[in-house]
């Protein structure tokens, strides 16, 4: 009895299934990469000797850091004047702009990518709308150049830095911007003397994440540039290919996620003070990935209005010019988001042979074409399958998780959580080498089981991210009432955690799909030569011959992430404890 | 109070709690007897809550036993425990309506449906909540949300009730509805209560007795009256209601008693008399002792004037009932200060 109590008072345990995932697909693999890197049993630093001694090499290194940091400003320089043009207008506009970035960011990667080869190509939108404007006779290189290279990347990023802006500067207290004018603050003054410092946090966690994530970019890069555009994600994936070194590809891994390390140090963690820093980073981590999902609770909790805020904010800036000029940069904000998407729906309804925007004629042939390839049916079908056992498998791991580290003591707690997002925030690439090795040692390789497990990597982290923050909001005296009340660990948690919890577990859920739905990086390196998930096969066929179907997909995929939203918001309108919904009484 | 006949209820023998190297708790022993209301009082990081967390079983005592009935209980789960809870914010299962909440204990304790519609009914005509069975709990006010966790607390008839500052989250008017609501609910009931409270006048209305806890351990417990006329220390002194500490007087104090060593003299600021110097002597005047001193500050406070007097070496705290044509001093106004020298205390410095 004693003994069982004890367990339950210290349910640790239940994090041991996704430890065990994570350690034998990803940890264990990642320590003997950096062995084989450091040439063990004898040690040596000769392959990062060689790294770096190679020209090739620190250019494309160099090459990745500019690129990266351009990237990343670019997106700075949009994301925060949009962020704060956000955060002034109405709750229910403010809703719908935050909807709006969101489905971007829910959309497959490679379906974006995949736009911008529409509109960029020689026969693509821009050059066909300058030839017919008669700008241009031949077409202008616009693709396969560094500025498509960073239209992608900052398409793909933006919605990272604009949630993280929009949930910091929500935070910011708008009487205090009134409280400085009626000191006689001038607007402008206002802004850089309160505002701007108060949102600094935002801008730091915005940067350093999509910062973070652009270092490991590969497919965008790899399809928008130019051979002289290669990041060092692309030059891995190469020596992958080419000859399958692995000291080399081992030595190359390790200085991209020396990078990715040393950046997060700096400029990442607190130097406050050596215990406060663990538990800082990684619930930063934990709060960025949190924050889309935190939207979705704010539109379900619309009752939280901050009306006096919103009309003081308003006495704040009422200068007509101020808002026209915002109003255009939100609009051409939201067309950059979104405009891509559009172009490749309307791509997908082609009649003509090649990738021509707009489009010769309208047809559905572009979906026979993809619907009658047993090669695509066949390579969905695959997808979800695959998608389907991640979900299972890492909700259920996740939740486990995310239930028994909420229940242990802080410090630990912090640890474990960056351990587990460490697959989700490490470049992908590496996490793909690393899954490709432990799969190699379980015979996996080639196999659903081995690709589901790769996927699970990140799902899980996802899972335990969502169902984290829910469990963070929840009462744990209300498990103590109904334990007091006589339920036992199970019913409790069966009848009251899980229904409370479940809004977090369906979104973790989801994302663990989609992670899963439209992974491309990992798989090509685990998938062996004989499955083609979707996403896989879709990027197969974007590097060789580009015809439309990829685009009929594409468009369909566009439409998953409404489906995901109107899902998400169902369940989360309906677990709400709300007025509407409780009135009649149920017949018990 | 002869609550010393009853038989004991529950037994704290010598439990100790420690939190990493830190006692939340320690060698606390306390017997708690058959319908008693006991309050558990102290300020925030006394043990108090740790206490009351050991009584329900969410917490295991390090050392020491608990006895439940004349059973130990150190290995017993708290959903074994049958005692009912009213937690400090209430814990009403958000997505459950009332009657669902109120079900939920005799629904784990294996009752059957007709029988836990007949109960939820009669409890909630007990706590005048007829008609909400089946609101939401986020669709009540403060008050409805308290009566509905106490009547989810008694419905299940336990032994024994646990209270977690029951009343700290309403305002003042309704809370003093509610205290005597909850001493009607404990009369009826004749329930085994623990109470945990930082709120004094809580403590002293709708107790029997009175724990007084400090850095986990107990200070003084006796009944309300008791307690407040004849604490043990300093600190319970201080931390039930006023108190006047002789520090260093200046004047000798007198009493019909010899001061222990290790004392100091206490004097509770309504049992001292002001008056204007020249004023005539009571005719008991050999009973009492009087200084003068020079008036520093006046409060008025509604029905209460305090006025604050120094006097020797301290500032000494009179409290006096506002009444008509009592003469009102303004500070730097000179006063008689005079009290029964049978109301001088001394306490444990």
């Amino acid at each position: 009895m004693n003994t069982l109590q004890k367990l339950a008072g210290t349910p640790i345990w239940l994090a041991v299934p996704a430890f065990a995932i994570l350690l034998a697909i990803f940890g264990i693999p990642m320590v003997l990469l950096f062995l084989i890197s450091l040439d063990a049993p004898t040690f040596s630093v000769a392959n990062y000797q060689a790294f770096f001694g190679h020209g090739a090499n620190v250019r494309v290194l160099f090459q990745t850091i500019e690129v990266s940091l351009v990237a990343t400003t670019l997106c700075l320089i949009i994301g925060y004047p949009a962020a704060y043009l956000i955060t002034a207008v109405s709750k229910g506009l403010r809703t719908t702009l935050v909807v709006l970035v969101v489905i971007p960011y829910l959309t497959s990667f490679l379906v974006r990518t995949y736009a911008w080869i529409v509109i960029l190509g020689d026969r693509g939108l821009i050059n066909n709308v300058l030839r017919d404007l008669g700008l241009i006779s031949s077409p202008l290189q616009l693709l396969y150049t560094r500025m498509a290279v960073y239209l992608g990347m900052v398409h793909i990023m933006l919605p990272l830095m604009i949630l993280p802006l929009v949930s910091v500067m929500l935070g910011i207290d708008k009487s205090l911007m009134a409280a400085a004018r009626s000191m006689g603050a001038r607007p402008f003054a206002a802004f850089w003397r309160v505002f701007l410092p108060l949102s600094l946090p935002g801008i730091r966690s915005g940067s350093l994440l999509v910062f973070v994530l652009c270092l490991g970019f590969y497919i965008t890069p790899a399809a928008l540039g130019g051979l002289r555009d290669a990041m060092l994600s692309t030059f891995i994936a190469a020596q992958v290919e080419t000859s399958f070194d692995m000291a080399r590809t081992a030595t190359s891994a390790f200085v991209l996620l020396g990078i990715a390390v040393v950046m997060l140090v700096i400029f990442g963690l607190d130097l406050s003070g050596p215990r406060g820093r663990a538990a800082r980073t990684s619930w930063k981590w934990v709060h960025l990935f949190g924050t889309p999902m935190r939207y979705f609770n704010e539109f379900a909790a619309y009752y939280r209005a901050k009306y006096w805020n919103a009309s003081l904010y308003h006495a704040v800036a009422n200068n007509r010019w101020w808002k026209i000029s915002g109003t255009v940069f939100v609009l051409l904000t939201m067309c950059f988001l979104l405009f891509p998407s559009i172009v490749v729906i309307i791509m997908s309804f082609s009649a003509g042979e090649f990738l021509q925007f707009p489009p010769p004629g309208i047809s559905l042939k572009w979906y026979r074409s993809f619907f009658d390839d047993p090669s695509w049916t066949g390579a969905a079908l695959t997808s979800i399958q695959i998608g389907l056992g991640v979900t299972l498998l890492s909700t259920i791991v996740g939740t486990l998780a995310a239930y028994g580290l909420n229940r242990t003591v802080p410090r630990l707690r912090s640890f474990l959580t960056l351990v587990v997002l460490a697959p989700i925030t490490f470049p992908s690439i590496v996490v793909g080498i690393a899954a490709y090795l432990g799969l190699l040692k379980f015979g996996l390789i080639g196999t659903k089981t081995g690709i589901a497990l790769t996927h699970s990597l990140g799902a899980i982290a996802y899972v335990l991210v969502i169902v984290s923050a829910t469990l963070a909001n929840f009462d744990r005296r209300l498990e103590q009432a109904a334990m007091s009340m006589g339920a036992g660990p199970l019913w409790t948690f069966i009848r009251v955690t899980l229904p409370l919890i479940r809004p977090g577990i369906t979104g973790g859920a989801l994302f663990a799909f989609m992670h899963s739905f439209d992974e491309v990086v990992k798989t090509s390196l685990v998938s062996g030569v004989s499955i083609r998930t979707l996403p896989l096969k879709m990027w197969e066929d974007m590097r060789h011959e580009i015809d439309p179907t990829i685009a009929a997909l594409a468009s369909l995929l566009v439409l998953l992430p409404v489906v995901w939203l109107i899902a998400l918001y169902v369940t989360w309108w309906r677990s709400r404890p709300s007025a509407q919904r409780a009135l009649p009484e149920p017949a018990t | 109070m002869q609550s010393s006949q009853l038989p004991a209820q529950i037994e704290f023998c010598s439990v100790t709690k420690m939190y990493g190297p830190i006692p939340a708790v320690s060698n606390l022993s306390l017997i708690v007897r058959r319908g008693e209301f006991l309050t558990i009082l102290g300020p925030s990081g006394s043990g108090k809550t740790t206490t009351l967390m050991l009584l329900a079983g969410f917490v295991t005592p390090s050392k020491g036993d608990i006895l439940i009935g004349g059973k130990s209980v150190a290995a017993v789960p708290s959903y074994r425990r049958d005692q009912g809870i009213v937690f400090q914010s209430y814990a009403l299962f958000p997505h459950l309506t009332v009657r669902r909440n109120l079900e939920f204990p005799l629904e784990m304790r294996g009752i059957r449906s007709a029988e836990r519609a007949k109960r939820v009914e009669r409890i909630l005509k007990r706590v005048h909540l007829n008609d909400f069975g089946g609101r939401m709990p986020s669709q009540l006010s403060g008050g409805q949300q308290q009566r509905v966790a106490l009547a989810r607390a008694l419905i299940a008839d336990p032994p024994i009730l646990l209270l977690d500052e029951p009343l700290g989250a309403l305002d003042r008017n309704l809370r003093e509805q509610m205290q005597v609501e909850l001493k009607g609910l404990h009369k009826e009931f004749g329930i085994t209560t623990v109470c945990v409270t930082h709120d004094q006048d809580e403590a002293l209305t709708l107790s029997d007795r009175i724990v007084v806890m400090r850095e986990g351990r107990i200070e003084q417990t006796d009944a309300p009256e008791v307690l407040y006329d004849r604490p043990a220390t300093r600190f319970v002194a201080n931390f039930l209601g006023e108190a006047n500490i002789f520090e260093n007087p200046g004047f000798k104090i007198q009493s019909d008693v010899v001061q222990p060593s290790g004392t100091v003299a206490m004097l509770r600021p309504e049992r001292i008399g002001v008056a204007a110097p020249a004023a005539p002597q009571h005719a008991d005047s050999d009973l009492r002792q009087s200084v003068t001193g020079t008036v520093a500050d006046m409060i008025y406070a509604g029905p209460l004037r305090k006025y604050h007097v120094r006097a020797g070496g301290d500032l000494i705290v009179v409290r006096e009932h506002v009444a008509s044509g009592q003469q009102i001093f303004r500070p730097g106004d000179e006063v008689r200060l005079e009290w029964l020298r049978s109301d001088v205390r001394f306490v444990a410095a």
